[in-house]
This record gives C-alpha cells, structure tokens and sequence, in this order.
C-alpha cells in the first residue's frame, strides 16, 4: 500500500503536469500581483487587460495571479519570465501600460525599460 | 513523450565573477548538439542564496541543483541528467531549501537582497487560489512526511529542536506551547490560527494568507498531529475579505484531495479546519479574549493560567499560534530543525516578516533573517529617506511598542535585544519616522488607539490609558504643565505591571520608549509651548515672510478671513483669527508663508 508520502509525490507530478497542460511551458510567463493592496492599486484591470489580449488570440503566454510580492509602493506590479531571460518586473503598471506591456514586450520581445523595477 | 527541462542558471554577481556567464552558451551550444532545443529551456535566475557553491545551475524538475559548475562539466549534466534521466550525483549538491524558490523575485536585487523568504517563501510567486501551484513546489510534503516517518512527539521534537518562537509578538518557544498541548491527556483537542492582525500598519499575516494560504493550513494540519487535535480553527477578521476568500478555497481544495478530512491520504490521522470571523476588535488578538470570542461570549481575556495548552477552547486543551508562526511549520519539517536554527541569532531562530511602513522609499513586506540590524532593513531593504529628510526613529511592535532613536539603528533585530532597547519586536509593524513628526503627537496616536480598543475588563487599562491620553493631548495643545513627565511615567509603570492582559500592559510603551527616547521633545512642549516638527496644529503660528508678493491668494482661501492685505503688497496674518487649518500654507505658490 502506498505511504502517504507516496501519495503526495504522486498528486505533485499530478498538478506539474496539469500546470504544463494550463500552458506552463509557453515562452513567456506573465504573473499580476493579486493581493488586496495591488487590487486596491489597480490590479483588476490591468489582469482584464491581458485576459482580453489572449481572448483576442494572443497566444504562447501563460497567464497568472499571484500574491504579494511586498513592493507595497511600486503597485500594481506584473512580471514576465521568459525562457533563457532575467525575469523582468514592471511597476506601477495601470491599463495603459499593461496594453503597451502587452504590444512591445509579449509581442515584439522589446523589455520596456523605464518600467523595470531595479 | 520525453520530460521537458528547465534549467536555471544563477546570474547573480557571485556566481558571474565565478564564471556562470560563459556556461549559458555552453548549455546551449550542448543542447543544438543533442536536439533538445525546444526540450529544455534555459533561465537567468537572481541570487540564489549559494553563492559560496557558484556557478550554480538547477535543473528542473526535480530542482536538481549543481554547484561549482565549470564549462567542462556541462557535457555530462546534458547527456547524463537531460538525455539519459540521471542526475550527476558527483556535482549535485544538497541545498534543496524551500526558501530557494523564492529566488525568480530576488530579480530585485536591492530590495531583496538583504531579505530571506521562509514563511512568504510561496508568496508572491505562486497563484494562491490554485492547489496545484502549492503541490508543484513540495506542497503538503511536509503533512505526509510527518504522518508516514514522525511519530507526534518526534515532530514536537522537531519544533522544539528548532527554536521557533511565536510570531505574533510575545515570543514564547513554539516547540514548549506544543509540547503542553501535547501532554494534555483530555480530549477533543483543538488547533487555533490567529489571524486576527490588529496593529495600525500591519499587514504580514493579511498578506501571508492571501499569498500562499495553503502553508497555514498544512501547518495546522501537522500541528493537529503533533498534538492529537482533529479539529483546528482559523480566527481570522472581517475586514479581510479577499484572505478569507482564499483560505476558504484552499481548505475546500486540500478537502477535495484528501489532505484535510478524515484519514488524510490513507493514514489514520484525521484533521479539519473552519473558519470563524472576528468583528474587529483588538483585544480579541489577545489569545484567552479570541477564545472567549470563538465560543460565542464576549471577547474579553482572562488571566492565565490556565494557559490555553491546558484549557482553551470550550475548556479543551487548545494549540494556538499566530499565521507567521504556522507558516514556519512545513519548513520546519521538510529541511529539518537542524538546519532551521542556522538562520537567525542565539536566542531568536529563522525569519521575520515585517510590514515596512512609513517615511521610507521602499515601502513593503519584507522578511528578513533575525540579526539583521535595523539600518539594514532602513538603508537597504527600505532605501532610506525621501526627500532628502533626516532619519529620527524606527517603531517597531505597533501601539504595543517603542520607538528606536538613531543610536539604536545597530541593534540586531531579534526578541531580546529589541526588548533590551526598550521597544518589542511585536507582531512586524515597522514605521520609519523622520524629522517631520512629534514623537509626543506619534506616543499620542497609538495611545489614542490602545485606549479605544481597551476592552475595559481591568481598571488600570481602563482608566490608566485614559488618564495618560488626557494629559498627552494637554501636552500637545499647548497646556502641559510641570510634573506631566513624571505623571506619565508613574501611570505608565503601574498599567505595565497591573494590567490583566497584553494590550493593557503594553499599552504604555509608545509613551515611556518616547519619554525615554526624545525627552527634550516632550520637555519643550511643556516648558516652550514649542513643538520641533511643526507638527501640533496648536503650537504652531503662520506666518507671511518678505516673499510674499501679494497675490491674494491665500487671502481668498482662508476660511475665518484672518489675512488682509493689498493687492501687490505684502498681506499679513491676523493671529487672533487664524484657526491654524493650513489652507494658506498649501495654497502659497511663493514660499512665502512659513510655520514658525
């Protein structure tokens, strides 16, 4: 029988492979911070912003919330890791900037500078 | 289908001057070789933290980490690890610390490269409302290990091995609390979470929760087993919607997997979790009032003992912790208490977490090994001062706390050493204050706020704090009189000692650190009528310099008509009327009008 140790390792490899079946794998990995301060900040519509860009067929991203990153001051913050790069994380992202996140960086691979939070 | 791999390679400063850089294009250059292009992706990481092992490359999955990596080993993790499947054991090394994954946020380097993420160590970096998220890095690990290798008094052991001390501010060993609770012989037993964050300022556990609220409740769980409860409870305020939300899904989610419920993945052990929701008050952070508070009566504490280990809920032995605390649990487990205690000082082990506020660049949630100094967290995590200000102190522990002028900015932050400085580390408020603001009105805010939340139970709480705040707003109108310091002081000690419950007996600690601290302040408030940062509204006049060039606008905007002048001519202030608003001191465009 097995351990529940076993058990665990199993449902891991489990939620790893229904992850890399979300898109996990895609070439760039785009995270909105989602925390009740980055809502307050903004954060809700800069996430519709990208839900509507791959409703609109913007493909190969991976698109996720996550909590608080504790950069309290630069919010809404949005990170894009893709594959052999740094990860890059923008500040103060609203609308506007999350549109041009959208064109410039997922989409022509072109890392807006003046955003990045150094 | 062959498994698709990640592979990290660790560009921060150390591992570059060791070479990382030239083993990127090695790794690609072998992955064209062997056709594994769009098998295997190659990542730039921040720090990792291992930077004495550098070049560091991880390969996942598995996490996989190699350290010393040199051009020439490159070779042999492609073939052996990526296209045969076996790790290369000779270059392996052991460092598989959940805190590790935290390092694609290290991007930052100037603000995290000071911190050390245990507890937020998810946060930030997974999405907190999917399991899956959870379970692909260890997630729920730590509860079947403990269940199928630890009996419950050996991860009581563990707790206790570790050194952890509660989090949420007094700073009791963990590791004792369990091993009451555990000893405990009366059954049913219960686990508590408190999250009823309370202090102005603070928002570590909110944070925590809605970050990765699955750490929490696989820290109860294994709390539950350790010992013998089969039922926990998370006591968590209503103002906190979007954490509650969270947590809710993530127990309905670990129900749905069998990880909460009865005989959890196939073991005998048994655990579940509901949640009740505080309406807000302060005292009710205290342990016995949130008790008090869960069994339907009004949030009062009562004196202990009996500590809640022995009777707590409904009269039942009772494991209470703080989210922090708990959050430290899985870590625990997984990377053993050994290594858990060689993080942090003598006294005090692992991490804090704390809500960096106030007049500081980076503003934010940190979470830094203990013995880091305050001007660390100021000057490099926080960035320092805007503007150009000049540093006056640190308060750290909310309005149960002290504030830390400059000479203390070396102290190490840990429980003792904080408390030997006349503050507390608290539950992780942190507020860095300039020269802007009077410590008298600062010692007055936080009293104003401890004594609205006093619940009243006790005299010296009740009607000390009061007294206190009533000669603390004399002092900052203008009226203070000779003997004030030394009544505050009296009354101060007597609330310290006599107080029932923690609120009541650190409730002077802003006013006594402060007296301690900045008493010339306090001294020129009484004895001048003057306060140094402008700050009390009543020991303030405005006054119109020769700069002014008599536009009239500040003539129009005040409300009492206290400014005359001519047009082009320089207007004055009639300091009978002049109700102190400030209207013409933020409408000025010419500098002209000075606080004095």
């Amino acid at each position: 029988m097995p351990t529940p140790l076993d058990l665990i390792k199993k449902k891991r490899a489990e939620a790893v492979s229904r992850i890399i079946g979300k898109g996990y794998l895609s070439t760039k990995r785009v995270y909105v911070g989602m925390a009740t301060c980055e809502i307050a900040a903004g954060s809700k519509d800069v996430m519709e912003v990208f839900q509507k860009a791959i409703s609109l067929g913007l493909t190969d991203v991976y698109l996720s919330q996550k909590g608080c990153a504790g950069r309290c001051n630069l919010e809404p913050t949005v990170e894009v890791i893709e594959s052999g790069k740094s990860p890059v994380k923008y500040g103060k992202v609203d609308k506007d900037r999350a549109m041009q996140i959208i064109e410039r960086h997922l989409k022509n691979g072109q890392v807006i500078q003046e955003w990045v939070i150094d | 289908m062959a498994t698709t791999y990640g592979i990290i390679v660790c560009d921060g400063t150390p591992c570059i001057n060791s070479g990382a850089r030239t083993l990127t294009s090695a790794l690609q250059e072998q992955l064209d070789k062997h056709g594994l292009h769009d098998k295997a992706a190659i990542h730039l990481s921040g720090c990792l933290g291992m930077c004495d092992k550098g070049p560091i490359v991880v390969v996942n999955p598995g996490y996989t980490i190699y350290g010393h990596v040199t051009e020439a080993d490159i070779p042999e993790i492609i073939e052996e690890h990526l296209v045969h499947g076996r790790p290369v054991a000779r270059l392996a090394i052991q460092e598989d610390h959940l805190y590790n994954r935290f390092f694609r946020v290290f991007g930052d380097a100037k603000f995290f490269g000071k911190q050390m993420r245990i507890t937020l160590r998810n946060c930030g970096i997974i999405d907190p409302e999917n399991i899956d998220d959870y379970l692909s890095l260890r997630g729920y690990e730590a509860l079947a290990k403990a269940v199928t290798d630890l009996t419950p008094a050996q991860v009581v052991a563990e707790v206790e091995t570790s050194g952890l001390r509660g989090r949420g501010g007094a700073g009791f060993p963990t590791g004792l609390k369990w091993k009451f609770a555990a000893a405990q012989k009366a059954t049913p037993k219960h686990v508590i979470c408190n999250a009823d964050e309370g202090d102005p300022g603070a928002f570590m556990d909110r944070s925590a929760i809605e970050g990765d609220p699955h750490t929490v409740v696989e820290g109860m769980a294994i709390g539950g087993y350790a010992v013998g409860a089969s039922k926990g409870i998370v006591y968590i305020r209503a103002e906190y919607p979007l954490a509650i939300k969270r947590i809710t899904k993530a127990i309905k989610d670990a129900r749905a997997h069998g990880l909460l419920g009865d005989n959890i993945l196939g073991s005998d052990f048994s655990f579940d979790i509901e949640i009740r929701l505080g309406a807000g008050a302060f005292v009710c952070g205290e342990e016995t009032a949130l008790i008090h508070s869960i069994e339907g009566a009004r949030g009062m504490p009562r004196p202990r003992p009996p500590y809640p280990s022995v009777k707590g809920l409904f009269g039942q032995p009772t494991l209470i912790n703080n989210v922090e605390t708990w959050a430290n649990i899985p870590v625990i487990i997984l990377d053993g208490a050994n290594w858990f205690r060689t993080v942090g000082t003598e006294t005090s082990k692992g991490t804090k977490v704390f809500a960096l506020a106030g007049k500081v660049v980076n503003t934010g949630l940190i979470e830094v090994p203990m013995g880091t100094t305050l001007r660390e967290i100021v000057y490099d995590v926080g960035g320092g001062i805007p503007d150009g200000k000049k540093f006056k102190a640190v308060q750290t522990g909310g309005p149960s706390g002290g504030c830390l002028p400059e000479e203390y900015l070396d102290t190490p932050i840990d429980y003792d050493s904080l408390a030997r400085a006349g503050s507390i580390m608290g539950s992780g408020g942190m507020i860095v204050i300039d020269e802007d603001s009077c410590m008298v009105d600062i010692a007055k805010f936080f009293l104003e706020f401890t004594q609205n939340e006093s619940c009243g139970k006790c005299t010296p709480c009740r009607e000390g704090t009061k007294r206190m705040l009533e000669i603390l707003t004399r002092i900052t109108e203008g009226k203070g009189q000779a003997g004030d310091i030394e009544k505050l002081e009296r009354l101060g000690d007597t609330i310290r000692k006599a107080s029932l419950c923690g609120l009541g007996q650190s409730a002077p600690n802003p006013v006594l650190s402060t007296i301690k601290n900045f008493r010339a302040e306090y001294e020129e408030h009484i004895h001048e009528k003057r306060c140094r940062a402008r700050a009390c509204t009543n020991l303030v006049t405005y006054q119109i310099t020769e700069k002014c060039v008599g536009c009239g606008a500040c003539r129009r905007v005040c409300p009492v008509g206290a400014i005359t002048g001519a047009a082009k001519k320089p207007h004055v202030i009639d300091q009978d009327k002049c109700v102190k608003c400030g209207m013409c001191f933020n409408t000025c465009k010419f500098d002209a009008i000075v606080k004095v």
